[in-house]
């Protein structure tokens, strides 16, 4: 079979970090090559000097059997390779038709004059959206739609540049099952018509499903390169970390009090996200609520947190009703939210590691209004220790890092606060499956320790395993609740998808 | 490769450094303590007012009206002293006349950052507006003509020395090492990076993001009172037309100094660096007898040579 794509010892530096070491191989036309290792091994980086984005510092790659050289993202789209790129970047106040066909808005001429054609591109997107099963229309605004709904925007305009190169970095990291399906249909489709695709993931279920191949990279090398059929995954999970212990999911035993209910709400409405949402959460409990995109499993969060307002209901900290609730008052209270997307809103990208694991805690720290970052490190060094935060130092930006490490930061940044309760919004989001392990690991100690938590996550196996109770949002509402324990994963989609 | 390391961190300390060495050889009298002290007097109005500027920029504002706040404090303290001296005498009378400069320039910041955080009012307007009002204002309270109503002592407050030093360089170095202060070891100064790099991100971090930038905004127009009060001694009066256009060297102080126009990224240490900068070049080109209107377009180059340059090392810094 011919290569499409073919790299010769292909480099990437970064000051001390060697981000992509010597990688070598070839890779097959018409396939779908999933990209495995853990985070920072360099899978991002490959992807984004095969697309463009980063020069590489030293190898070569060819395309077709040239030399390819892509100077800008620009030249990489005019060749045919498109990227689904880890972090999405789409415009927020931008509809979605602008955002799938920004900078090139199909044109209409006029006595000479040329000017956008709305009705073509609003028709263009449409048939696009449809042919995906997509339920987003062309005007609707970026910023509106979940972090979900926006990824699949994201693949949408992928596909509007007719690929026959695909790198897809972490695609499904924000879809639901539903979603994921809807994602592979399609790229099984394009690989019929001779696309080939790179594509990453750490959802190691994904991996039979849609890879042909899989390669895994370590600490920038390639470790090797196997067919999916001839392989398993705990083989793949060795290549990946090496021979070193794996965490196994621990045993566990529900630390919830069900006589002491520290979080109560009842009939918190906002429509149309939310209607009459009530429910209890005890101490000690890892509650999970669990639903499609867009179910409303978030914008409950954030109303409790004061993130945004609601038109009515009652929210009930610890036996005191919370009238006005804004985060800073909810942090007060010993409450966290880990925001679904890190990078705008959950980070400031350009602060230092250190700066962002730090923020939540600041006023903890600083009780007279005077802080030291002496005062800081001790809590910085314990998240990166624990949640093995791939660092060169705590002092560089922490858009220096891998996408999973800096989920693990903004993990860490409420962590150190020693919160009360804690809202995890998607904690695992790109993260690798051993951090995922060790991240689960801290919520059931920190529960046994009196943390009460809730638990939202795309990942619905995730939701089983980790929870200890599970409620189900539909379409806005609270439709009913199930035991994990008693529950299978597909009576578990089932419910999300249909209702109970 | 140590030495290129320093150089790109600290480009304008290094610039600084070579320009003041031609000066000392091509600048006829720039080398006398003299000279030196009259240098340093000169930096220290706009220079306080950088300070404050500084934790504005940082925390994602401006201020655009910092000259006209600087007229109208002189001009409130000289009409305070002329209603009040004859009941009170000077001293009680000077005083109650900056600190009412003071607190309304700290009221009209605290407004600024309401009307922000209320209406979505960008600073930018606010403050353009502001530039006007206050114009107007101060000319208002002294009907066109400068209040020549302080007493000669007064004038030691800007013009004076203290063991040989100008006696607003002592205000100058303190309100310096109280920003500096602020910046790097508390919390409200941590809140102003953090608001500065990503507004949502702090506030989801429990951080009174309104406070934060309200505080930085009201601060800033104490400083700004604070150099009213300077510059209305050292001329002796109240005038309306004291400090016009300073806005823009203020900014250029604070950009010189590396810290940027979209917030999160800066450091008041910068800002002095960018103040001593610009207060040396002004001197040393006086001195050479370069014309006027040559000064302005060699410091608006520098502007622009600096923001670049900083753009230009961060990269390298990074990559
Ligand atoms: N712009 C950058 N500056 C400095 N270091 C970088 C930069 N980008 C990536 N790195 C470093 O390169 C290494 C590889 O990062 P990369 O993003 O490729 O990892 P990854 O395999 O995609 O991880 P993840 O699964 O977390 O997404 C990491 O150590 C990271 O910190
Ligand atoms: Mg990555």
């Amino acid at each position: 079979m011919s290569a499409i794509v073919e790299t010769q010892g292909l480099t990437k530096v970064y000051g001390n970090v060697v981000a992509l070491d010597k990688f070598t191989h070839r890779f097959e036309k018409s396939r779908i090559h999933a990209l495995m290792g853990k985070n920072g091994s360099g899978k991002s980086t490959l992807v984004n000097v095969l697309a463009g984005v980063v020069q590489p510092t030293s190898g070569q790659m060819s395309l077709n059997g040239k030399d390819m050289h892509f100077s800008s993202p620009a030249d990489a789209l005019n060749a045919n390779v498109v990227t689904v790129h880890q972090e999405l970047s789409l415009v927020p106040e931008l509809s979605v038709a602008e955002n799938i066909y920004l900078g090139r808005m199909p044109k209409s001429h006029f006595l000479g004059i040329s000017k956008i054609d709305w009705t073509s591109a609003r028709t263009k997107t449409k048939i696009l959206l449809e042919d995906m099963k997509l339920e987003i229309g062309p005007d609707a605004i970026i910023s509106s739609l979940s972090v979900g709904q926006q990824q699949t925007v994201e693949i949408a305009k992928a596909m509007s540049f007719n690929p026959s190169l695909l790198l897809l970095d972490e695609p499904t990291s924000a879809l639901a099952s539903k979603e994921v399906e809807m994602l592979f249909r399609l790229l099984r489709r394009l690989r019929k018509q001779g696309t080939t695709m790179m594509y990453i993931s750490h959802r190691m279920s994904e991996l039979a499903e849609i890879a042909d191949t899989v390669t895994v990279l370590r600490d920038g090398k390639h470790i090797g390169t196997v067919e999916m059929a001839e392989t398993t995954n705990s083989d793949i999970v060795d290549m990946m970390f090496g021979n070193v212990a794996h965490n196994r999911p621990a045993e566990r035993v529900s630390q919830a009090d069900p006589n002491n209910a520290i979080l109560k709400v009842q009939g918190l409405s906002r429509k149309p996200a939310y209607e009459d949402v009530s429910f209890e959460l005890f101490k000690g409990e890892v509650l999970g609520i669990a639903g499609m995109l867009g179910a409303g499993r978030t914008e409950v969060l954030r109303s409790i947190f004061g993130a945004d307002p609601f038109d009515s209901g009652e929210i009930i900290v610890d036996g005191q009703k919370i009238k006005d609730p804004d985060p800073q008052y909810m942090t007060e209270i010993g409450l966290g939210y880990t925001p679904e997307n890190r990078k705008e809103v959950g980070l400031v990208q350009a602060h230092s590691i250190h700066n962002n694991l730090s923020m939540a805690s600041l006023r903890q720290n600083a009780p007279l209004g005077i802080i030291t970052k002496a005062a800081e490190r001790p809590g910085v060094i314990k998240q990166v220790d624990n949640l093995h935060i791939k660092i060169d130092s705590a002092e560089d930006p922490v858009s220096s890092l891998s996408g999973g490490n800096q989920q693990k930061v903004v993990f860490g940044n409420w962590m150190n606060t020693n919160p009360k309760i804690m809202f995890f919004d998607e904690p695992s989001r790109g993260v690798d499956v051993q951090a995922k392990q060790q991240i689960f690991k801290i919520i059931w100690d920190q529960a046994e320790k009196g943390l009460s938590s809730i638990f939202v996550s795309t990942e619905l196996e995730e939701m089983l395993e980790v929870c200890d109770r599970i409620l189900i949002m539909r379409e806005g509402r609270m439709i009913g609740e199930l035991d994990p324990s008693q529950t299978t994963l597909t009576e578990l989609y089932t419910a999300c998808m249909e209702g109970l | 490769m140590q030495i290129t390391q320093f150089f790109r961190r600290h480009p304008m300390e290094i610039i600084l450094i070579v320009m003041f060495i031609f000066l000392v050889f091509a600048a006829p009298g720039f080398a006398t303590v003299n000279n030196q002290l009259n240098v340093l007097r000169n930096i220290t109005m706009q220079g306080i007012i950088a300070f404050g500027m500084t934790m504005i920029i940082v925390s994602g504002e401006i201020d655009l009206s910092i000259g006209s706040g600087v007229a109208f404090s002189g001009c409130v303290t000289a009409w305070i002293t002329r209603e009040l001296v004859d009941v009170t005498g000077p001293f009680f009378a000077i005083t109650m006349g900056a600190l009412t400069a003071m607190a309304i320039l700290f009221g009209i910041g605290v407004l600024t950052g309401k009307l922000r955080q209320h209406f979505n009012m960008p600073t930018f307007i606010t403050t353009l507006g502001l530039l006007t009002v206050l114009s107007g204002a101060a000319n208002l309270i002294t009907d066109g003509f400068p209040i020549t109503s302080f007493p000669y002592e007064f004038n030691f407050l800007g013009s004076g020395y203290l063991f040989g030093i100008p006696f607003p360089v002592y205000i100058f170095i303190t309100l310096f090492a109280l920003v500096y202060f602020l910046m790097n070891y508390t919390s409200f100064g941590r809140s102003l990076y953090a608001v500065g790099g990503n507004l949502e991100a702090a506030r989801l971090s429990g951080i009174d993001v309104w406070k934060t930038k309200t505080l930085a905004l009201g601060l800033t127009g104490v400083f700004t009172a604070i150099a009213g009060v300077l510059i209305a001694s050292q001329i002796l009066s109240g005038s309306a037309s004291a400090a016009r256009g300073w806005e823009l060297d203020v900014i250029s102080a604070v950009i010189i100094g590396g810290t940027s126009l979209f917030g999160g990224k800066g450091t008041v240490r910068g800002t002095l660096i960018g103040v001593l900068f610009l207060g040396v070049i002004v001197n040393g080109m006086t001195l050479m007898n370069v014309s006027e209107y040559w000064q302005y377009v060699v410091r608006g180059g520098l502007i622009i040579g600096a923001v670049w340059m900083n753009h230009a090392l961060d990269r390298k810094v990074k990559a």
